[in-house]
């Protein structure tokens, strides 16, 4: 076998990789990821927002990226995800993780590719649902491929047990693990043991790993992520007078050049039944995410925002220009600083009505600390060392050295260390990316559950295999 | 041409009869563009002209990548089915492998198992390459009477303790996993474990306590198992039986003390938990006490040295001019020995103290610290009052010239180094450069009936001497010459006697002689010129002991660790400080050289009690 020959496959000694074609599914509140293992990127990435349309013929889902963006009457985003970070619409849920399986991975066998909405995405709007019926008529999408899926770190026991009740009844599956995402990031920055910081969309997460196991009780979230960023910019939009109008990409039929700061000259498309607020409101966070990651940046230290004279600072420095979908621009000066603030501290959060001032438990510093609090004191240095930095927002310009002087001012006589991968790609796909090496790993099969165990125990096994 | 065979492959397409043919078709056309520069290569070569490029070219041709090796037609494979040995269940997963029937006999050991697989058909194989990896945790284990009889605790429940040991097994000893997922249900427990009780009233009792579950600590688990772990140790091998390895973990086990161990993980979280003033301070109070420790070590060194100095030369003065402490050799080379030691250990004592290490620091982190630079400028002061030059304190006094005189006061422009001794500036005069020269003078020397030692070095003697000494030197050089040139001498008289060939050189023979009229008044020196042509300078030269004390000093630098730890100290201080600090080594340097004086002259110095002038 040792033929030095690049067609040839590595000694087995020199990593442990042996792959069966496993699938790795890394559900996320703003996309799922799925792929094949031991590949390194996910095959497929499609959003955790779903189109459901309710016509005469009964509910209707749209799937993809394609159908979510397309303006209809009618079609309400929603989200399979519920406000604590746990599953809570699990019917679609099953439906959007099995096409985001089906519409890259296993494709055709799994489906009728006439049926399952892959081919009719860009063509015709209304034959884009995936067609529920269709689906389970066929044979199961996973017959071939052990599973594993990615699981938040403060999942129910409940919704693990339906993780695995999903791929072993609905999928079919040979083999099945449930890993939380904090380890998986770990490993795909090569650690075992550190403290994971996830700034996903709708929670940040502090999880304390130990040799690749989760310290329960050092689990902290929160709701301030992406999400919550995207709320502050909403709100700095509105506080700005005039107001910034955010008008996304499908109501604008042409724009034509205006100066910074004057009122957009926009053709506006005209719907005869205009999309829904839902609708709107998804499209209008794309805007905000392009916002995000060209213009927020995070005061990066020392001291916070607020403090002293740094904003006078900030506003020295140059600005950022943006332009929304219709033309209306601007250089965004020291406001850009606001918008990610709250995530490290709580009082300098914008607040209105519908968002109340986020408590102070809730800010990442405070995260930090809680977590390495509920660790023991032996192993609080060494965790201390190895944190790992992941998630979508944790791209927000500057974040990192934020986050350095935070922990530094918190635990100002250890060795604290950030571990932020620098490609974009793995920072948002680490979880998955992690999925991706343990489930390609020869010493990973033995800890797969086997149809016959899941058949043998029941459902409960989950909580006895995957610790 | 191979990725297309590949491809092909990949898609699985039959290896057909045109596959080859194509790929002999391609090579001329590949052989016949290699002469060409291709590619990118070929446009930029195209832009320079005619003229040749200005700077080399490589040919991608030339990288260094090592060549695929063409190893035959593409191997096939498939994707086998296969069971893991570390399973219990019977798994099937399926992996891809080189196909079996054109590979030759494979070493793999999973690859031999699978082709009894084959061999079967029906069976699928047996995947044990990764079985290694399935390892168990040991566990101590106890019997229901080991338990009834060693193991009872009020504290813990049979259940619970078998639950801590399942835990134990479960994450393989990871004590902070352990008492993170510690959660242990009594209630439960009884009631689903009820098949397990044995029923009788012990067990009851014993389980009775602690039904309500309790808030356990890593120490209070780590406590119970270490100790059922010592108690079964025990029971299975007594003490005595134990060898060394068995009884050091036994010892581990049974000293294990949670009161401590929970101490100690309190101060380590306050020791963590620091705000970032305490960190700071605790650096600054760490720097500062780790200068205090060297300065305080210097200190010492230098008491010790100069305690030494004062020593020494009592020994000597106690009898004055017999020298009686140092008549034999042995003694000399004893107290060299003494002088030569102390050197050594207060080079080391100044050096050891920038060791490696978290706490040190160099010099330049002190000097932002204000009071790190009072307590220098104390301790110099200290130094200073207790060191070498008491007289730089005392206030100045003018006395007349006749007192001067009197008390033997002298004034210096440049004052060297801490103490000298009039005797051993003497000794230093003695001393030429090489050997041989110094033993001429001290024959010199000893004609004119002058004692190895003079009693009374006052500075005046010593100028006189001084003079005398360079008086010899130029005495020693003048005969050299007139030795050099009487040889020569001799030579062309042989050669005009001999040969009878006449030289131009003979002219130079009339100048000679006056050299020789003003040597002839020193009898009984050997004319024994060796090597003696290095050593004029020293005596030729009016101010040769400044010159010793100019070596000196670059000696002193260039010494090792010792002396550069003073001199970077220095840098920070005062200049005062610093020449201080400087010449302080440079003090120890001559006392190590004029102790080296003794040991040579220790076979000359045969005491002469004559007091001479
Ligand atoms: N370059 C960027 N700069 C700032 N924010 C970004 C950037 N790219 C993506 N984001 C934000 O990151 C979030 C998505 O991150 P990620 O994919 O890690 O979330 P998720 O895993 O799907 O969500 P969760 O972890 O909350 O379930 C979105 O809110 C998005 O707006
Ligand atoms: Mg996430």
């Amino acid at each position: 076998m040792n033929i030095p020959n690049s067609s040839t496959a590595p000694a087995a000694g020199e990593y442990a990789g042996d792959e069966v074609s496993a699938i790795v599914l890394d559900p996320g509140y703003s996309s799922t990821r799925a792929g094949f293992a031991g590949e390194d990127v996910p095959k497929s990435v499609c959003p955790s927002f779903y189109g459901q349309r309710d016509t005469d013929s009964g509910l209707h889902y749209a799937f993809g990226e394609n159908a979510i963006h397309n303006p209809q009457d009618r079609l309400d985003i929603k989200n399979y995800w519920g406000s604590d970070g746990i599953v809570e619409d699990w019917d679609v849920a099953t439906k959007l993780w099995e096409y985001a399986i089906t519409d890259r991975l296993t494709g055709a066998k799994a489906t009728d590719p006439t049926k399952n909405g892959l081919n009719d995405g860009n063509t015709n709007g209304d034959s884009m649902d995936v067609d529920i019926e269709a689906l389970e008529n066929n044979e199961k999408p996973l017959e071939e491929s052990p599973l594993l899926i990615t699981e938040p770190g403060w999942n129910s026991a409940k919704a693990r047990e339906k993780y695995i009740e999903i791929a072993m009844e609905d999928w079919g599956a040979p083999a099945f693990f449930l890993q939380k995402t904090g380890v998986l990031a770990a490993f795909a920055s090569g650690k075992a043991s550190g403290i994971i910081i996830d700034v996903g969309a709708s929670h940040t997460s502090v999880t304390p790993v130990l040799d690749g196991m989760v310290l329960r009780k050092g689990v902290q979230k929160s709701p301030l992520a992406g999400n919550f960023i995207s709320n502050q910019i909403r709100q700095i939009f509105k506080q700005s007078s005039p107001e910034i109008p955010l008008t996304p990409h499908y109501l604008v039929k042409s724009k034509t050049q205006v100066d910074a700061g004057s009122p957009a000259q926009a053709a506006y498309k005209t719907f005869a039944n205009p999309p829904t607020d839902s609708f709107r409101f998804n499209e209008e966070e794309r805007v905000l995410t392009e916002f995000k990651e060209s213009v927020v940046e995070v005061w990066p230290g020392p001291g916070r925002f607020s403090n002293g004279n740094n904003e006078e600072i900030a506003r020295n420095t140059p600005g950022r220009p943006f332009e929304m979908p219709d033309g209306w621009n601007q250089v965004f000066s020291s406001e850009r600083f606001r918008a990610a603030e709250g995530l490290f501290d709580a009082s300098a959060a914008l607040t209105s009505d519908t968002s109340p001032r986020p408590k102070d438990e809730h800010t990442i510093p405070r995260l930090v600390q809680a977590a390495v609090q509920q660790v023991d004191a032996d192993q609080r240095p060494m965790l201390l060392a190895n944190i790992v930095v992941t998630g979508g927002s944790t791209l927000l310009y500057k974040f990192n050295e934020r986050l350095n002087y935070e922990i530094n001012a918190i635990y100002p006589s250890t060795r604290n260390k950030l571990i932020a991968p620098g490609s974009v790609v793995e920072r948002k796909y680490a979880s998955w990316i992690g999925g991706s090496i343990l489930a390609s790993l020869g010493s990973f099969h033995q800890l797969w559950i086997s149809r016959k165990e899941y058949e043998e125990h029941g459902a409960g096994i989950v909580e006895k295999r995957c610790r | 041409m191979a990725s297309g065979r590949d491809v092909r492959d990949m898609l699985g397409l039959p290896m057909g009869g045109d596959a080859p043919k194509a790929a002999i078709q391609k090579r001329p056309k590949l052989a016949g563009g290699s002469r060409k520069i291709q590619g990118v290569a070929r446009e930029v070569a195209a832009l320079y002209g005619e003229r040749p490029p200005p700077v080399a070219v490589y040919e991608e041709k030339k990288s260094y990548r090592a060549k695929r090796q063409n190893t035959g037609p593409a191997k096939k494979w498939e994707q086998q089915a296969f069971r893991i040995a570390a399973r219990r269940d019977d798994l099937v997963l399926r992996h891809w492998r080189r196909k079996h029937a054109t590979a030759p006999p494979v070493q793999a050991p999973d690859d031999t198992k699978m082709e009894d697989g084959e061999n079967t058909d029906v069976q699928v194989p047996l995947c044990a390459e990764y079985e290694k990896y399935d390892v168990q945790v040991d566990l101590p284990t106890f019997t229901d009477d080991e338990y009834d009889v060693l193991l009872r605790s009020e504290d813990w429940s049979r259940e619970e303790t078998e639950y801590l040991l399942q835990m134990v097994n479960d994450f393989a000893y990871r004590w902070a996993v352990i008492w993170d997922r510690y959660d242990f249900l009594p209630f439960h427990k009884l009631y689903d474990g009820g098949e397990s009780a044995k029923g009788d009233a012990d067990q009851a009792l014993a389980a009775m306590p602690f039904a309500p579950s309790k808030k356990r600590t890593v120490e209070d688990l780590k406590a119970r198992f270490y100790d059922i772990s010592a108690k079964l140790m025990k029971h299975r091998i007594p003490e005595v039986h134990m060898d060394a390895e068995q009884y050091s973990l036994y010892e581990m086990l049974s000293k294990f003390d949670p009161v401590m161990e929970r101490n100690r993980k309190m101060l380590a979280t306050a020791l963590m938990n620091r705000s970032m003033d305490e960190v700071k301070e605790e650096e600054f109070l760490l720097t500062e006490l780790q200068r205090i420790n060297m300065a305080a070590v210097r200190l010492d060194a230098e008491r010790e040295e100069l305690r030494s100095r004062l020593d020494a030369p009592t020994a000597n003065s106690s009898v004055s001019a017999g020298l009686q402490a140092f008549t034999s050799s042995q003694s000399l080379q004893a107290l060299f020995q003494q002088l030569f030691q102390q050197d050594r250990s207060k080079k080391r004592a100044s050096g050891g103290g920038t060791g490696p290490g978290r706490l040190s620091l160099s010099a330049n982190d002190m000097v932002h610290t204000p009071g790190s630079a009072q307590a220098q400028l104390s301790a110099a002061n200290r130094r200073q009052s207790m060191a070498s030059q008491p007289v730089a304190q005392t206030p100045v006094k003018h006395l007349s010239p006749r007192e001067e005189h009197r008390y033997n006061v002298s004034t210096h422009e440049r004052l060297t180094s801490g103490v000298t001794f009039g005797s051993d500036k003497l000794l230093k005069m003695r001393q030429a450069k090489s050997n041989v020269q110094t033993q001429k003078i001290a024959t010199a020397l000893a004609t004119l009936g002058i004692a190895d030692v003079i009693a009374i070095p006052t500075s005046r003697v010593g100028d006189v001497f001084e003079t005398l000494v360079t008086k010899l030197g130029k005495l020693l050089d003048v005969r050299k010459v007139r030795e050099k040139e009487e040889g020569e001498c001799r030579v062309l008289q042989n050669m005009k006697e001999g040969g009878g060939s006449g030289t131009p050189r003979g002219d130079n023979m009339s100048e000679t002689p006056k050299p020789k009229s003003e040597i002839q008044d020193t009898p009984g020196i050997d004319a024994d010129g060796e090597d003696d042509d290095d050593n004029n300078p020293n005596f030729g030269d009016d101010d040769a002991p400044g010159e010793e004390e100019e070596e000196d000093d670059a000696d002193g630098d260039d010494d090792g660790d010792g002396m550069e730890d003073v001199d970077a100290e220095g840098e920070d201080e005062s200049s005062v400080q610093q020449s201080r600090a400087t010449s302080q080594g440079v003090g120890g340097q001559s006392h190590k050289r004029s102790a080296s004086v003794f040991s040579q002259d220790d076979e000359s110095e045969i005491s002469t009690k004559r007091a001479r002038k």
